[in-house]
């Protein structure tokens, strides 16, 4: 039996107060299992964002829990948190969100120095990293200086560099071309395979159809859950 | 990038001004020092309990004793004591050009005189020889002053019917410092041939350090008196407490100009926590990320303080340099407007201590102004500042 990696039970996201209340998200629960692969889908403001950004610890729900390999992460202070992010995801953005000042093997190297790791095993993995992604040719381009397609590999050489086990990708096909697109998947899905826990929200659904298991969210709820 | 070196510019000007004014508060107190010490570390010891009052006459004998042989050789015995010489001291007669006056007169040993009177400008001639006779040396204002024609080198001067011939003129007193100018200078030996005293008036001593000179006078004092079997006899005078009070006075204007320049320095720590709040602003996206990959606060708060430490430091390394010319220059104005004689123009003096206190105070102006932006970085939520455009 493989373990879950995370679990919400009754979550929910809200804003403002009653009456004026809208729920972002609605009593969400969800098991994940290790090794998973997930396709978020669903309309733009159904609550894919928010559910991805709660996943990742980058926000609390206002009610419910988010287990996070066994852990409470509502109960952490935001030390905790932030160890939470840095060891157990890897975060992948639309638009990259690459340190424009760092060039591509600062950018990897970045999180792993926030994990404390020492200088000589952070470029080494780095560079195994961006070998892995392609990319041994770009390690000192600066992102301005690279296509959106490798901005993006270099992202999730980023989101790898702790070790993580768990993907979260938020549209991480958005921005660039087909081809790009498909290189991106398949990066993941070679990462799926080798026991990573992969969360893709996307709206492209022939991007949707690849993975192991969908689930629509609309108006802040689960609507469907194919497995 | 042009915002930092604005910034820094900032510190540097502060820094510059705090480095060059207390350059030229310790060249102050250096000069100051010098030129009282050349004195303060001189011990006069005169009879009689009224102390010592100018240094050409003086020695008031009201009582009619005298120092013996014997005081001065005790002197001499106390530790600390460079060199000690006796002056005899008088009043005379003194007719020149056919106008008469009443003069000082102080005879003292010619090796003595030299070692007394090395520091002082000599107008026109030279000192007295050993041997000669009949030589003396006056102060500017006999030369000038006293008589109704100036007496030059080579002059003759009717003293008590005697007739001195003028070795040389002492240049005129800067400010400061005791006259010479009414001296008129003979050798002990022409003192005592012409006033028929051998009574020494006035003990000169010279003290190797002069920290030690008001303790010295003390235990003169107690000596001599012990000598004498009274309780007043001798009083001993120094310098030392006068050079204590300049130099406090010199300290507290040090520290209202440092004070003063301090205010360019909290102005330039407003520029930094300017610089840095903005770019906490401009780069609110990127904290967003680096928290999202798990930097913790204190990461960031890091990140933000190291880089307003980074800022001030340079600028303050800038400010030390810009402050070694700075002092050069602000002196060279100084100098101009105040013409001291030649011996006392100022020099900046740029300690260690001030070097080490710049450095150490534009690297806590650095943290500290960059706190509060850092502290607003780090509590960032994460999820706001990735959404930020």
């Amino acid at each position: 039996m493989t373990k879950d990696v995370i679990v919400t039970q009754h979550i929910s996201k809200t804003y403002g107060r009653p009456p004026l209340q809208v729920f972002a998200l609605r009593e969400t629960n969800l098991d994940i299992k290790q090794g998973d692969y997930i396709a978020i889908i669903g309309p733009s403001g159904s609550g894919k964002s928010t559910l991805m950004n709660l996943l990742g610890c980058l926000d609390k729900p206002s009610t419910g829990k988010i287990f996070i390999d066994g852990s409470d992460v509502s109960t952490l202070n935001e030390k905790e948190l932030a160890r939470i992010r840095r060891e157990k995801i890897g975060f992948i953005f639309q638009k990259y969100n690459l340190i424009p000042t760092l060039n591509a093997l600062e950018n990897v190297e970045l999180s792993m120095g926030f994990a404390g790791v020492d200088s000589q095993t952070r470029t080494k993995k780095a560079k195994q990293l961006l070998e892995m992604v392609e990319l041994s040719k770009r390690l000192t381009h600066k992102p301005s200086e690279m296509s959106g397609g490798e901005q993006q590999r270099v992202a999730i050489a980023r989101a790898l560099a702790n070790s993580p086990s768990i993907i979260l990708a938020d549209e991480p096909t958005g921005n660039v071309d087909t081809k790009s697109g498909e290189n991106i998947m398949r990066i993941l899905e070679d990462v799926n395979r080798k026991g990573e826990t992969i969360i893709v929200v996307t709206h492209n659904m022939a991007i949707a159809q690849r993975a192991k298991r969908l689930l629509r969210i609309q108006d802040g709820e689960v609507r469907e859950d194919h497995v | 990038m042009s915002r930092s070196l604005l910034t820094l510019l900032g510190i540097a000007i502060g820094i510059m001004a705090i480095i060059s004014l207390m350059a030229l508060g310790e060249g102050m107190q250096q000069a100051v020092t010098g030129e009282l010490s050349s004195l303060s570390d001189v011990i006069i010891v005169s009879t009689g309990g009224g102390g010592f009052s100018t240094f050409g006459g003086g020695g008031s004998t009201s009582n009619g004793e005298y120092f013996t042989q014997r005081d001065v050789a005790d002197i001499q015995r106390l530790q600390g004591v460079k060199e000690v010489s006796t002056q005899l001291a008088s009043s005379g007669l003194a007719e020149y050009n056919g106008k008469t006056t009443i003069v000082s007169l102080t005879g003292m040993d010619i090796s003595v005189m030299r070692l007394q009177y090395a520091s002082q400008n000599l107008e026109a001639g030279g000192f007295l020889n050993e041997g000669e006779q009949n030589e003396i040396m006056i102060g500017y204002g006999i030369a000038h002053n006293t008589f109704d024609a100036n007496i030059s080198v080579g002059g003759r001067i009717k003293i008590n019917g005697e007739k001195f011939f003028v070795s040389g003129i002492f240049g005129k007193q800067g400010m400061g410092g005791t006259s010479s100018d009414s001296l008129v200078l003979m050798s002990s030996r022409d003192f005592q041939k012409l006033t028929g005293q051998s009574n020494i008036s006035l003990i000169y001593l010279r003290v190797y350090n002069v920290n030690d000179a008001e303790s010295i006078a003390t235990s003169i004092q107690n000596t001599i008196n012990g000598n004498h079997g009274q309780k007043d006899f001798a009083t001993a005078t120094t310098m030392t407490s006068i050079l204590k009070t300049v130099q406090s006075i010199i300290g507290i204007l040090q520290l209202v100009l440092v004070a003063i320049a301090s205010i360019a320095l909290v102005v330039a720590s407003i520029g930094i926590m300017n610089t840095m709040l903005t770019s906490v602003m401009e780069r609110t996206r990127e904290i967003g990320i680096m928290k999202a990959i798990g930097a913790t606060n204190l990461d960031i708060m890091s990140i933000f303080i190291i880089e307003g430490m980074l800022v001030s430091s340079i600028g303050g390394i800038i400010g030390i340099i810009l402050g070694v010319f700075g002092s050069q220059g602000l002196t060279m104005i100084l100098n101009s407007y105040m013409s001291m004689g030649g011996s006392s123009r100022l020099t900046p003096i740029i300690t260690l201590t001030s070097v080490v206190l710049a450095v150490t105070v534009s690297i806590i102006v650095g943290v500290l102004s960059s706190l509060y932006p850092a502290w607003k970085a780090a509590r960032m939520s994460p999820i706001e500042a990735v959404r930020y455009e």
